[in-house]
């Protein structure tokens, strides 16, 4: 599904240039539960934000699905990823002004799908997330698990074939924590790629494989059992 | 310590060049429009005040309604003066004014025709503060024959000679007067402005105890603290005592006869200090100012000064949001709340104290182009203002303080974690204040726009009115009776011109000052209705040559001698004395003159009705006759007409008169009788402009500020699949909101003011709905166009930046 070959992120400020990415090459297969581990700072964030579409990159190649898009202008980009891509953040980035039910509801309208097929769609994922109890509540008033899983009802409400997640459980306690990556596993049971960046080895255990970074370089994979 | 929050406050602006650049514009464009508008209600208001006795005095009017037909003349009649003086031991001093035009003054060789010249009662220096710089105040207007004019035009005619015994000679009354007393020029806040003043004894008719005539301003000096009411109250007894027999003589009824019919007239008194602001009567010495007009433009003043104050603030406070987290450390490093407070209020003094100043260079540029359209001399002078420019200190200070206390106290209550954890969010309070300060900006700007358009709209329809007579190509020739015999030689060279079309003698046109020939006719042998009518002396050419239509009958002819005594009458006029359409063959009998002497005519035809006054006026009845009178109107056919005027001034000389050649355009005529109008729409339409370029620099500064706030929600939006143009369209979409409210707001309040203002005209424009249309999608576009700017830097914001504060 994803196929990534040479690719290369490089930052510049005024007097620094930060190779984030160093001719980095990685495959992830269409069901499959990826972990990308490594230290702070190895180039992890940076190359979630190119799978999914938020950024482009210097050199290499990046082919979605065998179609090559490391050079697709902002427009395409865009419309490639709500069809196609989750997010799920560390700091959940709900927003604090809407309804847990209008956050989830979001990628829907963007979508252009008709009301009475975002209600269903909607409450489906809620009740999956089990927050649907908490539909009209705002963010601010929820815990953080339960947010984590707003914000997993909202990454997966328009069925993507992608889910990206970036540290989920990085704000979570471990309980909390735990039911995230139970949902993300379902979601893969359920035939959703993933692909997580992660700090904790107990997270990762979830996933397929774990692929470790170090330097904007893949410098090890493991496939677990 | 000061020193160093100075130096702060300096460096914090010159850092953010734009905003402070935006903000001290938005501020001192307010601060100045607001100063220009107090100099210009300030003026209005001290009319005539400079008269040391002005809250005594008192000037005495007429009002009238005979026969349906109102009148209200600021003019009464010769004896009134005296008799109120003679009768009521509450009037200490009555004076009279004549007006005479700017007739043509000799002295030697030198020769000027644009002196005003008045006649006044020798007294009148006891009751207006005219300063007299040469000659006796007493006694210089108490012989006949003697003038007094002003310093400027001793000046003119004398140079540096002693003016005092000196002979001028007002050529076309072959009169001579001698100067006997320079005065200091009429100041320009005086409801008139005389640059010669002649001894009112030196006319005959000022004597008169005509009751029957008028002409004569006349002034009451009252007792002191003594209320006029009290004296208006009694004078319905004079007028019935003196003016009832007169009354009685010349149309044969009583004067209770009179008013048993319903007709009312007496004399009114008016306070001097009211004159200009509150007086619109025929004859007035001058166009007068209009007390509405003072609180329209008092009201945008205080508006405009609070529009600029809401800006400040609110740039201020988007400014300092981005300084959230300085604040956060400042606090974190130990810094007290009050004396982040004081940081930030200092900055906005200073940034108050620079828009002052700028305020003041802005009047200064402006005033003159100020003064031009609006006939005023206005200017910031320190010697005459020094009150007002010193109380500008405190009020910079004000200002500074209100606007800056905002922001401050906002931000130095950020509470550190949260803003360095780039939390903060301003409660639901602050921005539904922001809100409402956006609504009241528009409204504001809105109700203006409205304002704007309906003036001008109410202007061109008065441009584009059938008239009733053709205004274009109409030449007036003015002074032409000082040709005697040759204007008719005059007229029959300019009929010869291939460029002439057609040529009338007769000095009466339908625009101007020839408005007042008022004369008392009745229908038949029925002398108790009697109706006053307005009266033009014409030949048999004025009809074609002004374009009129005759709706029956026919025109004037030499070949019917019995048109002597033949009269055209307009449709009011028929109407008016109920023959409608079959007014010819019909008899009119008027009073010639105030001694009863009566002329009977015959109805000959009925002129379609031709508005022969300002449109704030209807159409009443109108009379015309065949009788001389001087005066000479061409109807021109050709564009060349400055090689036509050459022609005629050329013949002109030929004749060797003293009277200079002079013309006016018909057109021009009568444009001039809307010039208040067309200042006022001036003047609105650049309130409107500044109000709402204010306005808009303060949305600019909220947009900015919305923008740098929503960051993060336009980063989440875009990640989940929001495309540009629905980001654009949140951001937008909040403020079109209030624009609407604004409008819903403006429309009911701009409808009822500007159809108030519109019932000044007895013809006008129905106000249309496309004009709330306009009003209100103008500055929806507007607005858009200044928040568009940062919302689309918002909508193209890189996600992957705003979304990494983690
Ligand atoms: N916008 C940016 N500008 C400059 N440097 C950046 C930017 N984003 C990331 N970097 C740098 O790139 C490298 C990789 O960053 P990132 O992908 O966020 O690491 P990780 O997520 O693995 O901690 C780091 O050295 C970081 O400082
Ligand atoms: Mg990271």
């Amino acid at each position: 599904m994803l196929k990534i070959t040479g690719l290369e992120k490089i930052y510049r400020t005024e007097d620094i240039e930060t190779m984030a990415l160093n001719r980095l090459s990685m495959e992830v297969k269409e069901g499959e539960f990826v972990a990308i581990m490594g230290p702070s700072g190895c180039g992890k964030s940076t190359l979630l934000n190119i799978i999914g579409l938020l950024d482009d990159p210097d050199a290499g190649s990046f082919q979605f699905n065998s179609i090559e898009v490391a050079h697709f202008n902002e427009r395409k980009r865009a419309d490639l990823r709500k069809r196609n891509i989750g997010f799920v953040f560390q700091s959940f980035n709900l927003i604090d002004e809407l309804t847990v039910y209008e956050n989830v509801e979001l990628p829907l309208l963007y979508l252009g799908i008709p009301a009475t097929e975002r209600k269903q769609r909607v409450e489906e994922v809620l009740e999956k997330v089990q927050i649907m109890h908490r539909k009209n509540h705002f963010p601010q008033q929820l815990s953080g698990g339960q947010q984590q899983r707003c914000a997993v009802a909202r990454a997966v409400v328009n069925k993507p074939k992608l889910i990206l997640a970036d540290e989920p459980t990085g704000n979570l306690d471990s309980s909390n924590g735990n039911e995230v990556m139970q949902l993300l596993t379902e979601l893969n049971d359920g035939g959703t790629t993933v692909v997580m960046v992660t700090h904790s080895e107990h997270d990762a255990r979830y996933a397929h494989r774990i692929i470790r970074l170090l330097d904007g370089q893949v410098v090890m994979e493991n496939v677990l059992s | 310590m000061i020193k160093n929050y100075l130096k702060i406050a300096i460096r914090n602006l010159k850092r953010n060049k734009v905003f402070s650049a935006i903000n001290v514009i938005g501020l001192s464009i307010g601060i100045a429009t607001c100063l220009i508008i107090m100099l210009f209600v300030k003026d209005e208001l001290s009319y005539d005040r400079f008269n040391e006795k002005a809250d005594k005095i008192v000037r005495v009017v007429f009002k009238a309604s005979i026969n349906g037909g109102k009148i209200a003349e600021a003019t009464v009649m010769p004896p009134t003066a005296q008799v109120l003086l003679q009768d009521f031991p509450e009037v200490k001093e009555a004076t009279r004014i004549q007006t005479s035009g700017t007739p043509t003054i000799e002295y030697r060789e030198k020769s000027f025709r644009e002196g005003a010249l008045g006649f006044a009662d020798a007294n009148f220096f006891e009751v207006f503060s005219i300063p007299m710089l040469q000659g006796n105040a007493k006694t210089a207007l108490s012989q006949p024959n003697s003038m007094v004019i002003t310093e400027e035009f001793a000046h003119k005619y004398f140079g540096d000679e002693n003016p005092i015994g000196k002979v001028l000679n007002i050529k076309s009354w072959k009169t001579l007067y001698k100067v006997t007393g320079v005065i200091e020029k009429m100041p320009s806040n005086s409801h008139f402005h005389f640059d010669m003043l002649g001894s009112l004894v030196s006319n005959p008719d000022a004597k008169s105890s005509s009751w029957m005539s008028s002409g004569y301003f006349t002034y009451l000096v009252l007792q002191d603290g003594y209320d006029y009411k009290k004296l208006e109250a009694k004078l319905p007894q004079t007028v019935e005592k003196y003016m009832g027999p007169q009354i009685k003589q010349a149309m044969g009824v009583s004067i209770s006869q009179f008013q048993k019919k319903g007709n009312k007239l007496g004399l009114f008194l008016q306070p001097l200090t009211d004159i200009h602001l509150k007086s619109d009567m025929t004859g007035e010495l001058e166009a007068n100012g209009d007390i509405r007009y003072v609180y329209i433009f008092g009201a945008i003043a205080i508006f405009m000064l609070i529009i600029a104050c809401i800006n400040f603030t609110n740039l201020s406070t988007a400014e300092a949001s981005k300084r959230a987290r300085e604040v956060g450390v400042r606090k974190v490093l130990g810094s007290v709340k009050y004396e982040l407070i004081r940081q930030f209020l200092l900055e906005s003094i200073v940034l108050t104290s620079i828009a002052l100043v700028l305020a003041i260079a802005l009047v200064q540029i402006a005033l003159p182009t100020f003064n031009e359209l609006s006939g005023k001399h206005l200017s910031i002078d320190i010697k005459e203002h020094y009150l007002l420019l010193l109380s500008l200190i405190p009020f910079g200070l004000l200002v500074g303080i209100l606007a800056g206390s905002y922001p401050a106290f906002f931000l130095s209550s950020f509470k550190p974690v949260e803003v360095l954890k780039g939390k903060f969010s301003t409660g639901r309070g602050s921005i539904s204040l922001r809100s409402g300060l956006v609504v009241f900006q528009f409204f504001i700007s809105v109700s203006l726009i409205v304002g704007t358009i309906v003036v001008y709209q109410q202007l061109s329809y008065i441009q584009h009115k059938k008239l009733g007579y053709e205004k274009d190509q109409l030449l007036v020739l003015k002074g032409t009776w000082a040709l005697g015999k040759n204007e008719d030689v005059l007229r029959k060279e300019l009929l010869k011109d291939p460029r002439v079309a057609n040529v009338t003698t007769s000095g009466y046109k339908p625009a101007g000052d020839t408005d007042s020939n008022n004369s008392m006719a009745y229908a038949e042998n029925d002398d108790t209705q009697m109706m006053r009518t307005l009266e033009y002396h014409i030949d048999d050419q004025y009809i074609p040559t002004m374009g009129m239509q005759m709706v029956s009958g026919r025109n004037f002819s030499k070949e019917f001698p019995t048109d002597s005594t033949g009269i055209i009458i307009n449709e009011s006029a028929a109407k008016a004395f109920g023959w409608g359409v079959n007014a010819v063959g019909h008899n009119i009998t008027r009073l010639k003159n105030n001694d009863g002497l009566k002329i009977r005519y015959h109805v000959i035809g009925v002129v379609k009705n031709f508005h022969f006054k300002s449109l704030h006026e209807s159409i009443t009845p109108l009379l015309m006759v065949m009788e001389s009178s001087p005066g000479l109107i061409v109807k021109v056919k050709t564009k060349d007409v400055s090689g036509l005027l050459n022609n005629i001034k050329k013949q002109w000389a030929a004749f060797n008169v003293d009277q200079p050649f002079s013309y006016a355009f018909m057109d021009e005529d009568f444009n001039n009788m809307y010039k208040v109008e067309q200042k006022t729409g001036t003047i609105l339409g650049i309130f409107a402009a500044l109000t709402i370029f204010v306005a808009c620099l303060g949305l600019f500064g909220l947009a900015t500020f919305t923008a740098e706030q929503r960051t993060k929600e336009i980063g989440i939006r875009k990640v989940l699949g929001a495309d540009i143009p629905q980001i654009i369209g949140l951001l937008s979409k909040d403020f079109l909101k209030l624009i609407l409210i604004a409008c819903v707001m403006a429309f009911p309040l701009s409808y009822w003011t500007m159809s108030k203002w519109l019932q000044d005209f007895a013809y006008r424009i129905d106000i249309s709905w496309l004009v709330f249309i306009v009003a209100g999608v103008s500055s929806a576009i507007i607005a858009s166009l200044t928040i568009s700017y940062q919302a689309i830097k918002a909508a193209l914001a890189n996600p992957v930046k705003t979304l990494r504060t983690e």
